[in-house]
């Protein structure tokens, strides 16, 4: 049992980390793309803005100054300070729920990036400050794992970082793989320029070695059992998450539970090795659809519930 | 490397020449007994050494969160409470006084509450004029014949002690309504725990880390009459008030949800909150949230802070509120001079601690005294808190006081006055020099089935020199207190 409002902010605030460190990739990718002056890094900009919902004004910007704003620009609140102040803002509506430990960690890396030196650690050099910040996250889900209790509201945590995640890699994927009108990209800095977008180049070596051809790519990031990125491994999270958090409620309202187990069969027992590349952009739109679907029901289930349900008797 | 030392000043001057109480030393500039041990080790400690600790401290606050925020018109940036390094110190015996003293005013004003809000025998009497009482903007008629268990109103109580020049302490206000401040006093003890830990050690210092644990009980004590295991809730403001830090923090270390006002329904004069699994019943409601906030079908309708129906459920006995809406009468600034009366009219006895002579301007003699000596006087608007709507007379020029003489004609009943008060000093770390501040003591009493004080305190300090104004509001601080143990007591463990 936990307050509704509780778990919303937990929720949140899984979803805002994860979007902090997906960006930190992005963004940290898209500066290394910079540094060389090939048409495939121009390509690689172009995905990253497209993969960000940013088409227009990236014409206006160079791509340093695109992945600056990505960085720093408080006003974007797609960007990783607004992502880590927002974070930090539901941290704090919940700052009796979390342990001090996690705060902690969280707080430090909110006082670091908003603080006054950031613009200039950012300028002296892009690189290890976002290095920085995503080794800091990493400290702070290490913090959550090992002091928080693993009950409802680490359920709820942990639902909203996998949630985030499923979305944003299928988002990727799909600026990739989903249009099969256009010739599928097989420049090898793009490629592995996505594996680096998803933390997913050195998991993928040791996978399939340095073949590195499309097809391998979506199977490696859609389809992998145990890769922690691969959309599979994140549904099949949800559906943990959400049937562990579902216990708590009546059968009757178990609304997402169903949803998200549905989700996790259709990557499970997907028909891996007959999905061509072009074939792809039709699943992903489902996934993406049904992981919206199911941030709904969660809504509709634990938080916005309509009072006139649950009044008692 | 220089150590850090004392200014030659060891006391600071006043306008009427009376000599303020050092903490730390006597008259004479002998360091007290009870301040030997932290004398010797801030003696064996370099400036830069102390600004180091200084610092350190700082970032366990901000790390922590203990912050208030300034909103600017571009960005909001975090500040902490100033906090003083050098633990304020009380011995044993002293601190006996004030214990004995503070549970009788509370007993005394828990009385004076289930009266007043009973069969008014002390209006009756004549102790306190009826409309002083019944006048009063913090008097509630809709607590009037409604059952409070154990007579405990003032749950949770932060009295302000201040130390005259004789070294006697005496009451400047007590805070029956929503007082703060003990977060700090927790977080404070953590910091010098870790700035002195031998010092610490070696004094035999009370521990206050029981106060959540005190808390929690005196809030369930309220309900374990009709619920065997009461669900007790903080309920707070919201994020944005200036005191939430504290309420997540007692929060935390109870256990209990923080509630705010959207997150509760009244049904059937029921209170219940939203959870994930549907709603859940209240029993207590520790408020984080005044009076005028918590019903806005009771009190104020434009209050989005609390719960339609809150109080109806309270008046069908439901749930618990505490404090109880309307304690706030009984430490109204002009009841307040009435409390040694008090005390005698319900327990038979003398106050222990005394007041501070208080002048009534609703009284014509006392107002013309008043207006006559305003250049030696601190007058006070009765309804207003923290600092603000007051003179204080030697500090303001003969522009502001004539101006204050006009709003006292016109609204006498409205303000009282009190002579200057000198507020005892304690050294403090200021820019790595140990100079003399002005403090003051916050302590804080439960009552429920019985009273406790918590053996510690918040000691606010004023960091302007010569400042007498020791509101975080007006620029003050705070620091650790440490209550001595005394010789018959068991040593902590």
């Amino acid at each position: 049992m936990m307050l509704a409002r509780v778990a919303d902010s937990l929720y949140w605030m899984g979803r805002y980390v994860e979007r902090a460190e997906h960006m930190c990739r992005l963004s940290d990718v898209m500066l290394n793309a910079t540094l060389d002056r090939s048409d495939a890094a121009t390509q690689v900009a172009r995905i990253v803005l497209a993969a960000v919902g940013d088409n227009d004004s990236g014409k206006a910007r160079s791509p340093y100054d695109a992945a600056r704003s990505l960085a720093l620009d408080r006003g974007d609140g797609g960007s990783i300070t607004a992502s880590l102040s927002r974070a930090r803002e539901n941290a704090r509506q919940v700052r009796d729920q979390i342990t001090t430990e996690t705060w902690e960690r969280l707080n430090l890396i909110y006082l670091r990036v908003t603080g006054p030196g950031a613009a200039k650690a950012f300028d002296d050099g892009s690189s290890a400050f976002l290095h920085d910040i995503i080794a800091d996250l990493h400290l702070f889900r290490g913090a959550a794992d090992a002091t928080m209790s693993h009950g409802e509201g680490w359920r709820f945590l942990m639902l909203g970082m996998y949630l985030e995640r499923a979305q944003l890699n299928g988002r990727l994927l799909e600026v990739f793989f989903g249009d099969a009108r256009k010739r599928p990209i097989t420049d090898h800095f793009a490629l592995t320029s996505l594996l680096r977008m998803s933390c997913a180049l050195e998991p993928y070596l040791r996978r399939y070695t340095a073949d590195v051809r499309p097809e391998l790519i979506l199977e490696f990031l859609m389809f992998d059992e145990d890769f922690p990125r691969s959309i599979r491994f994140s549904t099949a999270r949800i559906e943990e998450h959400l049937s562990a958090a579902s216990r708590y409620v009546d059968a009757a309202h178990a609304g997402p539970e169903r949803l998200a187990g549905r989700l996790k069969a259709r990557l499970q027992y997907a028909d891996v090795e007959n999905i061509e590349l072009g074939g792809a952009g039709a699943l992903l739109t489902t996934v993406l659809d049904e992981c919206a679907a199911i941030h709904t029901a969660i809504y509709d289930t634990f938080v916005a519930y309509s009072l006139e349900m649950r009044l008692p008797a | 490397m220089a150590t850090a030392k004392r200014s030659d000043t060891s006391a600071i001057e006043t306008s009427d020449g009376a000599i303020p109480y050092d903490e730390m030393l006597t008259l004479a500039g002998e360091v007290r007994s009870h301040y030997t041990g932290l004398d010797e080790r801030i003696a064996t400690l370099a400036s830069a050494d102390m600004a180091e600790r200084q610092r350190t401290l700082e970032r366990f606050f901000l790390l922590q969160g203990i912050t208030f925020t300034v909103y600017g018109a571009e960005s909001s940036t975090e500040r902490i409470i100033p906090t003083d390094l050098l633990p304020r110190i009380i011995p044993a015996e002293e601190w006996a006084t004030i214990e004995k003293g503070l549970t009788q005013r509370l007993r005394a004003l828990n009385m004076f509450l289930a009266d007043i809000y009973g069969e008014q025998q002390i209006l009756m009497d004549g102790v306190v004029p009826r409309e002083l009482v019944l006048m009063a903007p913090s008097y509630r008629r809709e607590m009037q014949n409604l059952y409070v268990p154990h007579q405990a109103y003032a749950n949770v109580c932060g009295s302000d002690l201040i130390r005259q020049p004789d070294g006697a302490f005496a009451v400047l206000e007590d805070n029956l309504r929503v007082p703060s401040g003990v977060s700090y006093m927790l977080a404070n003890r953590e910091a010098s725990k870790r700035t002195f830990p031998g010092t610490f050690r070696a004094s035999n210092v009370r521990a206050i880390d029981r106060y959540p644990d005190l808390l929690l009980s005196t809030l369930k004590g309220m309900a374990a009459d009709w619920r065997p295991n009461p669900q007790v809730v903080v309920l707070t403001p919201g994020v944005y008030n200036s005191a939430y830090y504290e309420h997540a923090y007692l929060a935390r270390l109870m256990g209990c949800p923080l509630v705010e006002g959207r997150d509760l329904v009244v049904h059937d004069n029921m209170v219940y909150m939203r959870t994930t699994t549907g709603l859940r019943r209240i029993d207590v409601i520790y408020r984080r949230v005044d009076d005028d906030f918590i019903d806005p079908l009771t009190f104020r309708r434009d209050s989005g802070l609390g719960v339609a129906g809150l109080f109806n459920a309270y008046r069908a006995g439901n749930v618990v509120i505490c404090n109880a809406p309307g304690t706030g009468v009984a430490d109204d600034k002009a009841v307040y001079a009435y409390v040694p009366e008090i005390i005698k009219y319900y327990l038979g006895e003398e106050a222990i601690l005394p007041n501070i002579e208080t002048f009534l301007c609703r009284e014509p003699a006392q107002l013309s005294h008043v207006l006559s000596n305003l250049d030696k006087l601190v007058v006070k608007a009765v309804g207003a808190s923290g600092g603000y709507g007051m003179l204080i007379g030697p500090h303001a020029s003969a522009k502001e006081r004539s101006e204050f003489a006009d709003a006292l004609r016109a609204d006498p009943a409205n303000y009282i006055a009190q002579p200057t008060i000198q507020l005892s000093t304690a050294p403090c770390l200021i820019d790595g020099e140990i100079d003399p501040r002005h403090v003051d003591l916050r302590p804080f009493i439960l009552s429920g089935e019985k009273i406790t004080v918590t053996p510690g305190a918040l000691t606010r300090v004023a960091l302007k020199k010569g400042s007498l104004v020791v509101n975080s509001s007006q620029g003050g601080g705070s620091k650790d207190t440490w209550i001595l143990a005394g010789e018959t007591e068991e040593p902590q463990p």
